[in-house]
């Protein structure tokens, strides 16, 4: 997180917040993250990863190696954060 | 009413060998040693006793498979984890009936084929252990343990070990893993303990209610014990009763009895007069019933029929005046306290639950919210390791189905609707 957010500030992105969040169950892919409300989702990412992650959220490419979580799990979630429930 | 375990009412103090032999005690061991094992698994199997841990899993089924498995040594747990909120029969058994569980385990043992028995009983039980652990030396100088059982040439090894206070320790394969010296997470399933359990034998698992049937069946017959109950469930069952009653404590009573029986006439009725709002019969994890279900008999397929389930006994009623949103909320969060945390299905769903109810209850999220419980519980349904991320589903969506009221006042206000 300290890495991201590092990333993040160096770019000049001051529209995203990083933050922990609670348990979306997906730990066995962990670590993941999830990027709302314009709900992508990255699993097993490593500090290597952080920099196209970062391009992505500066209007960069998708990184779909990353992009490995059931679709069903990623629905279940994202409703959940458009209802307000996490 | 004659019981099966407590054929002379919930007994007061520890029953001593000789009292317990004075009544027949350990002539149903006798008679078996006479006989084959695949003949005692026979009459167990009549019988059509089944496991009172709460899963209702046939018995004599169990032992058959256990016996079957090929390899060697077999063992034999009898589970008295008991961690269930409000749950107090095995306690009881263990703490003054401690022969009848013993003839039990030792009879379920030569079924088997086992060489050992484990004994597993929750740490916080001091006068159950220190009661079956006189047992057990009484037994041994009786030579109903140890070398040469009653000179059949029958073996049997056992040891006492202490449950930790968590719910999931008292799960079959996270009983296994406690007692290999591990910490108390269940196993995927299968392999099923009856072909791979302890230290990767096949191993029967054993509620300590279920165990304690065994004697007075082995001694007495299928056919005694099919007088009891009802032509699908025979046999009684211990139910625990608690503080929204009169008279808290366990009752015996034979199944199908109606429910109105154990709370009126067992437990004296609501405390301080209360009407009864919801029923839960199976407490944490069964669906509510209205209270006018009250008369729905004492099995688990009327249970089920009713909508709900008969699990291990525990029946908490829930009192008029009592805010059902507050109720399940406190049942969400014993889930996801206890929820090992081991299946990240689990996790999510066991601690969103909780942070959803925790919502409702501050009259946050609007009815959106309220159409986001069956989604979380049918997405986790039948995943994880064990059966815990299913519980909180049946108090859960009963609650939503029969209180909607409560779930609405709590969205509009942000109050409780009882208060």
């Amino acid at each position: 997180m300290t890495e991201l957010q590092k990333r993040i500030d160096d770019k000049g992105l001051t529209d995203v917040e990083v933050k922990s969040y609670m348990c979306f169950g997906a730990c066995q892919e962990g670590p993941n993250i999830v990027l709302y409300p314009e709900k992508n989702w990255y699993a097993k990412v490593k500090v290597e990863d952080l920099d196209e992650i970062t391009e992505h959220l500066a209007g960069g490419p998708h990184v779909q190696r990353l992009d490995t979580i059931d679709s069903s799990l990623k629905e279940l979630i994202y409703q959940l954060l458009d209802t307000g429930v996490m | 009413m004659e019981g099966i375990l407590f054929p002379h009412g919930v007994p007061e103090g520890r029953e001593s060998l000789s009292a317990y032999r004075s009544r027949g005690g350990y002539e149903a061991l006798g008679k078996a040693l006479q006989a084959s094992p695949k003949e005692l698994i026979k009459i167990v199997s009549d019988a059509g006793l089944r496991g009172r841990g709460g899963a209702g899993f046939p018995t004599g089924k169990k032992w058959q498979f256990t016996r079957e498995a090929p390899e060697q040594p077999r063992y034999l747990i009898v589970n008295g984890g008991e961690d269930e909120p409000g749950s107090k029969k095995d306690r009881v058994l263990l703490e003054n009936l401690p022969h009848l569980v013993l003839e039990g385990a030792i009879l379920g043992a030569y079924a088997i084929g086992a060489t050992k028995i484990y004994l597993y009983i929750n740490a916080q039980y001091d006068a159950a252990t220190q009661s079956i652990n006189d047992a057990i030396a009484e037994a041994k100088n009786a030579g109903y343990l140890g070398k040469n059982i009653l000179g059949r040439g029958f073996d049997l090894d056992i040891e006492v070990t202490a449950a930790p206070h968590n719910y999931v320790a008292g799960e079959d394969t996270a009983v296994i893993e406690v007692i290999e010296g591990k910490k108390a997470w269940p196993r995927q399933k299968p392999p099923f303990p009856v072909t791979v359990g302890l230290f990767g034998k096949p191993t029967l698992v054993n509620n300590v209610e279920t165990l304690a049937n065994v004697a007075p069946i082995a001694l007495r017959g299928a056919d005694w014990y099919g007088k009891f109950g009802t032509t699908e469930s025979s046999g009684t069952m211990i139910f625990s009763l608690n503080d929204d009653v009169n008279r808290p404590g366990v009752y015996e009573l034979p199944f199908g009895t109606p429910l109105r029986y154990l709370i009126e006439e067992c437990g004296g009725g609501m405390k301080n007069g209360k009407k009864i709002k919801a029923i839960m019969p199976a407490a944490p994890s069964s669906a509510f019933l209205p209270a006018d279900k009250i008369d729905t008999p004492l099995d688990p397929n009327s249970m089920r029929d009713a909508g709900s389930a008969l699990g291990c006994g525990v029946v908490r009623l829930i009192p008029k005046g009592t805010c059902i949103v507050e109720e399940v909320l406190k049942i969400s969060e014993f889930f996801t306290a206890e929820s090992c945390g081991q299946c990240p299905a689990c996790r999510m769903e066991t601690s969103t639950l909780t942070m959803m109810l925790k919502k409702v209850q501050a009259g946050q999220g609007g009815q959106p919210i309220l159409e986001q419980f069956g989604k979380i519980l049918a997405f986790n349904k039948g995943k994880g390791f064990c059966s815990l991320i299913g519980m909180p589903g049946p108090p859960i969506e009963s609650a939503l189905k029969l209180f909607p009221a409560d779930f609405a006042a709590h969205l509009t206000t942000g109050n409780c609707p009882e208060n």
